[in-house]
């Protein structure tokens, strides 16, 4: 009867103390976000521009790639596409084949992990190193990200203090944040000057200008990107922005509602190859065409991936990232997982209480929320209705649609406050788990309108 | 049909509705006294800036800034303080041990902190490698916002290979949201605005 989700954030809120911590640091970043919006004037403004420029852009979108790719060409970029992860999982090998390379290190992108592609690599033999602090703690710790900005940010300070005595030789008992930063920037230093090939996201391509942005805080992409003789930069298709007047309102928007800072430490261009370097751009399909001629569902592609979504969300603050069954978990990841696979997916949609918070600050006005809702009219299509709710719906519906056989039992319903509590709070009752049942009133409204209780 | 055609056709077939593209026009956050903005908004990013005094001499604020660093890199031909010139070496590999480095920016940014730095160095590891990074940045070469700043960059066309606005020292919040300075890059920026 429950869902997977529900399962699993039964087992995150089991230890009370991570959950309140987990919910209060991350409406800690929604009220740093709130306050960068609050210092903007033209807050709202840059929110309805960014929506739709990416409406435009994703309305013309092989026009712009087209025009990304001529100027990328003449910049002295080698552009790929691929039409699914297992061709850009492919064409990353290829690279990595012709330059005899065994050792890549990269900075973060949801596009590789949608992909699967350090799994895929690894398991022929090459060394992937992910250079973000975060992506690098889960690596370690063989688990994946369950938030998309703060990918480690389920992790407490311990257990990566314990987990980095094992792989680097810290300081036993040692688990504070800059003595541990600091520990992987020395052991990353070393992978930064010695590894094949650089590998990077990308957070916008510029159609009129052929450049890839890509934007950290640590600096890592860069640093990555400054000593391999390649540099590969991936890409889903919608990345896409026209020029670089449009990128304007991108960047002041992702960074303050990401984690509510006024930009990235770094926002860097890559245009053209330095030194001889060969720059590789892969334009990644995967599912995203399908989701344009979605008529209910084409506004996910508006998504710069700022992560606020997450933050905002009652049900993620206190479910966590893993409670969710696909890989990018909250509203943004409800609705992608569902584009993805509804069958597969649909534990999640239930994970939402229409709030519609998400929609409210999505920097790129996706309305998350009330896609969900649409998304949960189609369970019963899909064969992924609960079956009691759908009893229980019957069973009102019935009630509805007679008068006296409904007021009969408003009626007698009082009756329930007087039920003791070991036949109401029971595994039939799915309503009465994790939480308490109302009161019935005494009187229903329409007794009390037909013996004039109520003032008119 | 190559992967690219299919890929174009499947993009044109599902295209629904077509939106045109916005008017970018705005009125935009504006900053009265630019310079003592920008050093406010720099501080909370964590880097810091050095307004120059006519009478400052700028080798004289660097080492007064860094009296400890060593090994100093600059290819700009005032930087007398400057142990090497980072331009001169065979690998960008050899760079890393920099404990300071002295380069140029192009404009600065208020609302974010950031400098321009369309790189005017032969190895854009410089700009990440050093322990510290010291930017020149003239005065008058600050606009208020990002907005500004990409309309600059659009109508001014600059032939850049690389470029970066870089706000502060590297940093993260990684390991418990707590904030960290130095995860890869410089560990200290200054940015010295002179005359």
């Amino acid at each position: 009867m429950s869902t997977k989700h529900a399962e699993a954030a039964t087992r995150f809120i089991a230890d009370r103390a991570e959950e309140k911590w987990h919910d209060e640091t991350l409406w800690m970043v929604r009220q740093k976000r709130d306050k960068m919006s609050h210092s903007l004037p033209e807050w709202e403004r840059l929110r309805q521009l960014a929506s739709a420029i990416k409406l435009y852009s994703n309305s013309h979108l092989a026009d712009l790639l087209e025009e990304f790719e001529r100027h990328a060409v003449a910049n002295g970029a080698i552009v790929h596409w691929a039409k699914d992860a297992a061709e850009h999982n492919a064409i990353v090998e290829q690279i990595l084949q012709q330059h005899h390379a065994k050792v890549m290190i990269k900075s973060k992108s949801m596009l590789t992990e949608e992909c699967g592609m350090n799994p895929y690599l690894m398991e022929k033999g090459y060394d992937i190193i992910e250079s973000d602090l975060g992506e690098r703690i889960l690596q370690w710790m063989h688990t994946h990200p369950s938030h998309i900005v703060m990918p480690a940010i389920h992790i407490k300070r311990q257990a990566v203090g314990r987990m980095m005595e094992r792989v680097l030789g810290t300081e036993p008992g040692n688990s504070d944040p800059t003595y541990l930063t600091h520990a992987v920037r020395k052991d990353m230093r070393r992978k930064f000057l010695t590894a094949d090939v650089a590998m990077t996201g990308v957070n916008f391509a510029v159609a009129s200008t052929g450049e890839i942005v890509v934007c950290t805080n640590e600096g890592n992409a860069d640093m990555g990107t400054s000593f391999p003789k390649v540099h590969i930069a991936t890409m889903g298709m919608e990345k896409i922005v026209p020029n670089l007047e449009s990128l304007g309102i991108f960047t002041r928007l992702l960074a303050r509602s990401g984690t509510g800072q006024p930009s990235t430490a770094y926002t860097a261009h890559y245009r053209k190859p330095m030194n001889g370097q060969e720059f590789h751009i892969i334009i990644v399909d995967n599912g995203r065409s399908e989701i344009l001629g979605n008529p209910e569902h084409f506004r996910t592609l508006n998504c710069i991936r700022c992560g606020q979504c997450m933050n905002t969300c009652p049900v993620y603050r206190r479910s966590g990232g893993y409670s969710y069954t696909y890989f990018i978990p909250g509203p943004i990841g409800i609705n992608l997982g569902m584009l993805r696979n509804p069958r597969a997916y649909s534990d999640n949609v239930s994970a939402c209480t229409l709030c519609l918070s998400c929609s409210h600050v999505c920097p790129a006005k996706v309305d998350l929320g009330e896609q969900i809702y649409r998304w949960r009219q189609q369970l019963d299509v899909l064969g992924r209705a609960n079956s009691m709710k759908k009893l229980l719906s019957r069973g009102m519906k019935c009630l509805m649609e007679r008068p006296a056989l409904f007021n009969t039992a408003l009626k007698f319903a009082p009756a329930v406050n007087l039920t003791p509590r070991m036949l109401l709070y029971n595994r039939l009752n799915a309503w009465g788990v994790g939480r308490e049942m109302p009161r019935f009133a005494k009187q229903s409204f329409n007794e009390m309108w037909k013996t004039n209780q109520i003032e008119k | 049909m190559s992967c690219k055609e299919e890929l174009l056709n499947r993009i044109r077939q599902h295209t629904l509705q077509t939106f045109e593209m916005p008017d970018l026009q705005m009125e935009t956050l504006t900053y009265e006294d630019k310079t003592a903005s920008f050093r406010e908004v720099l501080g909370q990013m964590g880097g810091e800036a050095v307004v120059l005094q006519p009478t400052d001499e700028v080798n004289e604020v660097i080492r007064r800034l860094y009296p400890e660093a060593e090994r100093i890199a600059s290819n700009l031909p005032g930087i007398t303080c400057a142990t090497f010139n980072p331009d001169e070496v065979a690998d960008p590999r050899e760079l890393d041990g920099t404990d300071l480095a002295v380069v140029e920016g192009a404009f600065g940014v208020v609302e974010n902190g950031a400098v321009w730095l369309p790189a005017t160095v032969k190895y854009k590891a410089l700009y990440f490698i050093p322990t510290a990074l010291v930017i020149l940045l003239h005065r008058q070469e600050i606009v208020s916002t990002m907005y500004e700043a990409y309309r600059r960059l659009g109508q001014e066309r600059p032939d850049y290979s690389y470029g970066v606005f870089m706000s502060g020292p590297s940093k993260t919040a990684d390991i418990e949201q707590a904030l960290v300075f130095g995860a890869h890059g410089p560990m200290r920026v200054s940015v010295l605005l002179t005359e």
